[in-house]
């Protein structure tokens, strides 16, 4: 599989012209994206409006109906030329470049929190046990949870499950890293520590789409806002601007109910 | 009392020996059905929907008399064989099928995200969870599989419960040999029922953290 | 084959005999264990410590061997003890003794996993004991118990095939018969399972109704 041959700043991701419907329910209407090697995007908008569907689609978890979707040149889910699905073993290969994140956190409840961040590494990378085991604890140490290697999942937090659904997405190496409302699921206290192992990423330079409710986060670490709302995207802009002088009245909307029902809680994220 | 061994041995063998095969043909069975192939699918609601409705009896005299008239040729022990693993793994197949239909959705894609293959997937992720979730129902199923046995009597093949019988019949005095059979099944059931309980107190313990 | 299917299906009275026979070892069963089943999961609700071990011993055992041994322990063993019946008042007592058991196991398990906030309601309401079982345990209990009762059923039709070992004329013991008589192995057995698969599906669509009947009620 040939890849097409990179340029130097060409994006990490680029969407083109993706839609998708779920019967006669449309949730994606031709959406164009690219994210370049170390930004930040947030994909903001109301419940509904095909944020995670996008997401789900970079990755080819639901395929898109039409478009295309490229991660660093090579295409996701099709075989380069023709309209052929990959196969499984294909699809699985290139997924493996692809971090994600999931909103329920998805960890494999049979295992111990280090098996869990080795199985990538060892079993689909073939890595030599001994490496994946250290650097499962290099990156569990990263997330502050080294002292629950042995531990099942089932004796976690939330909050502590989702550093550990993120330690399992960087053990792979991958070049982008997909956030699926990563918080929405947690106990409001449990969300900051889990904030707080995001914005240490953004400032590493890792590349991240994220699908978020979290807009002071949004705010301070995002490189760029990209609003959705009934499957399109309505503005695209750069937080500042996008939270202080919207250039949609759509965007205005969402910020003036948003921020009245969570005053105190935007409040108190940007407080930390 | 000799041939209350001999049976007592067969009945432990055949019985075994259909649970070893019937566990991994019924999930055969369930992920055959749950690829969505529709021939396949089909052809497997249809056997497995056939081999719990009936007894195994009949199924065996069945195999018995009329495999060897389409070219198989069978004895009675491989009719008997076959007719109780055909049956076990058909009850079996609808354990399997509860537990691949309950599997959390997000499992899976958390392993397909990472980039697992579907073999992969299978074997770490599905397989172990769901051996898990069906262990009890499947252990369940071993009793019942026992208290079917005596069935292989009619071909011919004698087990313990036979040779009571014959005892009984022959001697007039049906209570020793009997009781002796009631002794036996009574022990061989609290072994499954030893073995399901041991296997649950292990895992709830790993699961604590231990 | 075909040949197999004419023999068969001009003595198809023979297996149809065979047939009604199992209906009705099983239609009898069925009421005589819910029956039985219901006195004794009754009693065991009263907690006299000595009729509750009684019958506890009496479920464990059924529930441990296999059906076979008990209708060979009854046909051999009752004549022993001066007590003779036919073959078929012997099948016949040999499934509702049986079949009583796991209908008790059934019931005393759907009993115990009854919502204790509902029945407490009804105690504190001050609904007598009669009350209490008439007005608000019988009906979910019957609903929640219906499946299981159905799975028995299943279970006794499927019982009943081993009385062909007591000689008990039913259905496999007709197709043996009609087998080991005209020489058609296929069709006879064929049919046999048929018949059986047949009755088995009639139980699970009543259960099915009831099943709906009982979704509509929750």
């Amino acid at each position: 599989m040939t890849p097409v041959p990179q340029q130097p700043g060409d994006p990490v991701l680029s969407v083109y012209g993706v839609s998708k419907s779920f019967g006669a329910h449309q949730v994606l209407d031709d959406i164009d994206l690219n994210v370049h090697r170390g930004e930040t995007v947030c994909l903001l908008g109301p419940s509904g409006s095909g944020k995670s569907t996008l997401l789900r689609c970079i990755n080819w978890l639901d395929p898109p109906d039409v478009g295309t979707i490229l991660l660093a040149g090579q295409q996701v889910g099709l075989r380069p030329g023709g309209n052929l699905r990959m196969s499984d073993r294909e699809l699985a290969k290139i997924r493996t470049r692809i971090g994600m994140v999931f909103q329920h956190f998805a960890l494999w409840p049979h295992l111990t929190v280090l098996e869990n961040v080795m199985a990538g590494p060892r079993y689909v990378q073939r890595r030599p046990p001994s490496e994946a085991r250290e650097e499962a604890i290099v990156l569990l140490r990263k997330v502050g949870l080294a002292e629950k290697a042995d531990v099942y999942p089932a004796r976690l937090s939330g909050g502590q499950k989702q550093r550990v659904g993120i330690a399992r997405a960087l053990a792979m190496r991958p070049s982008l890293l997909l956030f699926d409302e990563p918080t929405s699921a947690l106990d409001p206290e449990l969300v900051g520590e889990v904030l707080d192992v995001m914005r240490g990423l953004v400032a590493e330079g890792m590349t991240m789409l994220v699908v978020t409710h979290e807009m002071a986060f949004a705010r301070e670490a995002a490189d760029r806002i990209v609003f959705m709302d009934h499957g399109r995207i309505v503005e695209t802009n750069d937080p500042e601007q996008f939270f202080s002088a919207p250039a949609t009245e759509r965007v205005r909307q969402f910020l003036a109910r948003y921020s009245s029902e969570n005053f105190g809680k935007v409040r108190r994220q940007s407080a930390k | 009392m000799i041939s209350l061994l001999w049976g007592a041995s067969t009945t432990v063998l055949l019985s075994l020996a259909a649970i070893l095969l019937g566990i991994p043909l019924g999930l055969g069975l369930a992920v055959a059905r749950w690829t969505k192939l529709p021939v396949l699918r089909q052809i497997v609601i249809v056997i497995v929907s056939l081999f719990r409705a009936t007894p195994a009896v009949t199924t065996m005299l069945l195999f018995f008399f009329v495999l060897p008239t389409i070219g198989i040729p069978v004895n009675a022990v491989a009719a008997a064989l076959l007719t109780l693993t055909i049956n076990t793994a058909a009850f079996n197949s609808e354990i399997w099928r509860a537990a691949l239909e309950e599997f959390p959705r997000e499992q899976m894609e958390a392993a397909k995200s990472i980039g697992m293959r579907a073999s992969q997937r299978f074997y770490r992720i599905v397989l172990p969870q769901i051996f898990r979730a069906s262990l009890p129902a499947l252990v369940n199923e071993m009793t019942l599989l026992v208290k079917a046995s005596p069935a292989i009597a009619v071909v011919g093949v004698v087990d313990i419960t036979r040779a009571a019988a014959r005892i009984g019949a022959e001697t007039y005095e049906p209570l020793p040999p009997f009781l002796i059979a009631f002794v036996f099944y009574g022990a061989f059931v609290f072994v499954f029922v030893k073995l399901h309980r041991t296997i649950e107190g292990r895992r709830r313990l790993q699961e604590a953290g231990l | 084959m075909s040949r197999d299917i004419a023999i068969v299906w001009q003595h198809r009275d023979v297996l149809l005999d065979g047939f009604m026979r199992t209906v009705l070892l099983t239609t009898i069963t069925t009421i005589a264990a819910i029956l039985m089943g219901a006195i004794l999961a009754t009693l065991m609700q009263l907690r006299f410590r000595l009729l509750f071990s009684i019958i506890q011993i009496f479920v464990d055992t059924m529930r441990c061997i296999p059906f076979l041994l008990f209708a060979y322990l009854l046909y051999y063993g009752l004549p022993a003890f001066g007590i003779r019946m036919s073959s078929w008042s012997t099948g016949l007592l040999a499934l509702i003794v049986y079949s009583s058991a796991y209908v008790t196991e059934i019931l005393r398990g759907a009993w115990a996993a009854l919502p204790r906030a509902s029945i407490e309601a009804g105690e504190a309401f001050g609904f007598s004991r009669f009350n209490l079982f008439r007005h608000i345990i019988l009906a979910p209990l019957m609903f929640a118990t219906a499946p299981l009762i159905g799975n028995q059923i299943i279970q006794i039709v499927k019982d009943s095939a081993f009385l062909m070992v007591i000689t008990v004329p039913e259905l496999t013991y007709a197709a043996t018969y009609v087998q080991s008589t005209y020489f058609t192995p296929f069709a006879a057995f064929i049919a046999a399972l048929v018949l059986y698969w047949c009755l088995t599906m009639l139980v699970e669509a009543v259960v099915a109704f009831i099943d709906r009947r009982a979704v509509i009620r929750r």
